[in-house]
């Protein structure tokens, strides 16, 4: 399966890219080729995510779990999958169900491109971790190494910072709840 | 009162937060010594080692330099103890000043008679559950190196083939000849004690250069210094292991300055006399010398071992030639560490005046002039706990290749090998908190993406 799925990443790798590139220049420009761009955006989203999910089967099947799992690069090239999926999923969502709102002022502006730069930080990730992995490893491990990720070591942090993500995971939709009644409470009275 | 911008950048300052956090944290809280599941792990994964090579007519000069912060010259201690004298046969597990080991330096070396040697190394000499491994007891104590081919189950100890085809596997150089230079059993004789690896790690035949000081009905030392050419009995615990290899000192028992052991002396708590008597090998066993002196100094390790190119003994040792090409592997202990915990190379090739990895420079005369000599810096890393049959079983992501014949360099670094060595001691520990990860990682993306859906409001008509 290994040579199908190097194929198929292909199409999310560019698509993301691409959306990637789009959400920064949007997210800085109000010109009509920025609008234009965006108005293909949700497609371009919507494919990366659907051909995404079969090129992440098609790599869960190049060698069984057992084998993935037992390595330090396989882990990290999942946990990096995985992680680049479901951020751009979310990235999908988000564009689908909040439309062009997403663009409406500079914070929601600032929070589209820290979402584009991250889903293209963990795409390129994945990418080098997928290029070791096939036995083409790319420099951009050696600058990973510069910032504390040694790509042969295996991603994982402490329970106690576990607890601290639940935590935050929960508290951020909660603060959300509470702006969103509170304001509904203004437009009520 | 919250406001919905506020909040968004309340969500949006946490969410990075957090990334922050996790990306400061990562890889750490698993892995720590474990000395109840003999687990040790050096500070150092990595050691550079020196390598030149020379060769005349006759012999053959292997000159190593590696660095070690002090010398540990002494190993396998009786000490005198609660009135009576003791000896600990367990190994230490990493380093543990109270148990001194010796500072090592081992090398096989094969003529390819043994083809997955020139791709592999020593790993290939690693069986399953072998001593000092995770997991392994006393009963595990006798499991050490030995070739594949020797089982007819490689991950197997105990399906060894029959001794027909043992003497034939030797007759077609199924072997690995090894020399191991060790600073106290063998240093001060100026020798390095010659073995071999194939079904076991075997000793060539011959005299053994050293004996046991241990006295097994009496409990008690059988040999101590004489007192003359030596002028103690014993020496004291304290900077037995720091000193000088070079200087006159009595960290070692020759059979030449031993005299019977007297209980009747008024022997001290802390005494110490060493659990092997040094004497001149003979035969096979006593092919190696080393060439002056093996030294420490300015924390470096500075040893030449020179050899016959041809030994007469082609059972035991490889016999090597002019323009041959020939496989070695490294291996060291510093820093008063024993069994596994060591470093180790990836397999090197030496030519005798040809093309290899290192070109051994052939010269006229006594000794080789090292100024003239290419020096290569080999990388010897810690391995951890790596087998042979892991890495030819499907587990190993790498299996496919070994079968290929792949070679392990083609696809792995030493420093890449050291952090895998180290996350196969802690594989169970490392997957939990691995998938723990990546579960909270979608979780703090979901949560993060649709507090922001929540708080940009709803979609524009």
């Amino acid at each position: 399966m290994g040579p199908y799925h190097a194929i198929m990443v292909h199409f999310p790798v560019a698509l993301w890219i691409v959306a990637s590139g789009i959400m920064l220049y949007r997210s800085c420009s109000d010109a009509d080729l920025a609008r234009a761009l965006d108005r293909v955006l949700p497609v371009l989203l919507a494919i990366g995510v659907a051909t995404g999910v079969v090129a992440y089967v098609f790599g869960q099947l190049v060698w069984p779990p057992e084998t993935l799992q037992k390595t330090p690069l396989g882990r990290n090239h999942m946990l990096g999958a995985t992680l680049t999926l479901s951020c751009w999923s979310a990235v999908l969502y988000l564009r689908w169900r909040a439309g062009e709102d997403v663009w409406q002022g500079r914070t929601h502006r600032l929070v589209m491109a820290i979402v584009g730069t991250l889903g293209a930080v963990l795409l390129a990730v994945t990418g080098t971790l997928g290029g070791h992995l096939h036995g083409a490893p790319a420099y951009l491990s050696e600058l990973l190494r510069l910032v504390g990720f040694d790509v042969y070591t295996t991603f994982y942090v402490p329970t106690w910072v576990l607890v601290v993500v639940v935590a935050v995971a929960i508290g951020m939709p909660l603060l959300a709840v509470a702006a969103t009644r509170t304001r509904a409470a203004i437009v009520a009275r | 009162m919250l406001r919905r911008s506020t909040a968004l950048g309340l969500v949006t300052g946490t969410f990075l937060a957090t990334t922050l956090l996790v990306l400061v944290t990562h890889s750490t809280s698993v892995v720590r010594n474990d000395p109840a599941r003999n687990i040790w792990i050096p500070d150092d994964l990595t050691l550079p080692l020196r390598l030149q090579v020379a060769y005349n007519d006759r012999q053959v000069f292997f000159r190593y330099r590696w660095p070690a912060r002090e010398p540990h010259v002494v190993t396998d201690l009786r000490r005198y103890s609660g009135g009576k004298w003791q000896r600990d046969l367990r190994t230490p597990i990493g380093s543990e000043p109270a148990r001194p080991a010796e500072d090592r330096l081992t090398m096989m070396v094969d003529d390819g008679s043994v083809p997955e040697f020139q791709r592999y190394g020593g790993y290939i000499t690693v069986g399953a559950n072998m001593r000092d491994f995770t997991g392994s007891d006393a009963s595990a104590a006798h499991r050490r190196k030995y070739l594949p081919a020797t089982r007819r189950d490689p991950s197997d100890w105990y399906s060894l083939v029959d001794e027909a085809t043992l003497q034939s596997q030797r007759r077609a150089g199924y072997f690995l000849d090894l020399w191991h230079w060790r600073a106290h059993l063998s240093n001060p004789l100026g020798r390095a004690d010659d073995q071999n690896v194939a079904w076991y790690r075997l000793f060539d035949s011959g005299e053994t250069p050293y004996f046991s000081n241990w006295d097994l009905e009496n409990q008690r030392p059988r040999w101590m210094f004489d007192g003359k050419a030596v002028p103690v009995h014993a020496f004291r615990t304290t900077g037995a292991g720091r000193s000088d290899a070079g200087a006159p000192t009595t960290y070692f028992l020759a059979e030449s300055s031993a005299a019977p052991f007297d209980p009747s002396l008024p022997w001290r708590e802390g005494d110490v006399i060493p659990g092997q008597v040094l004497r001149e090998a003979t035969d096979s066993r006593a092919e190696i010398r080393v060439q002056g002196r093996g030294r420490w100094a300015d924390g470096e390790w500075d040893v030449t071992l020179v050899r016959e190119l041809d030994t007469g003994h082609p059972l035991e040792d490889k016999i090597l030639r002019d323009q041959g090409v020939y496989s070695v592997a490294f291996s060291v202990h510093r820093d008063g560490r024993a069994s596994r915990w060591h470093y180790v190379s990836l397999p090197l090739q030496v030519g005798l005046g040809r093309t290899a990895d290192l070109v051994a420079n052939r010269f006229e005369g006594a000794a080789p002039d090292w100024r003239r000599a290419e020096v290569r810096e080999v990388t010897l890393f810690y391995p951890g706990q790596v087998s042979w049959p892991h890495l030819t079983s499907k587990r190993h992501a790498g299996s496919r290749y070994i079968a290929k014949g792949v070679p392990v360099k083609y696809r792995h670094k030493e420093s890449q090998l050291a952090q895998y060595g180290i996350e196969m001691e802690f594989d169970r520990e490392i997957r939990r908190q691995w998938w723990l990860t990546l579960v909270a990682g979608v979780l703090l993306i979901v949560s993060f993406v649709v507090s922001v859906r929540m708080l940009f409001g709803r979609k524009e008509r």
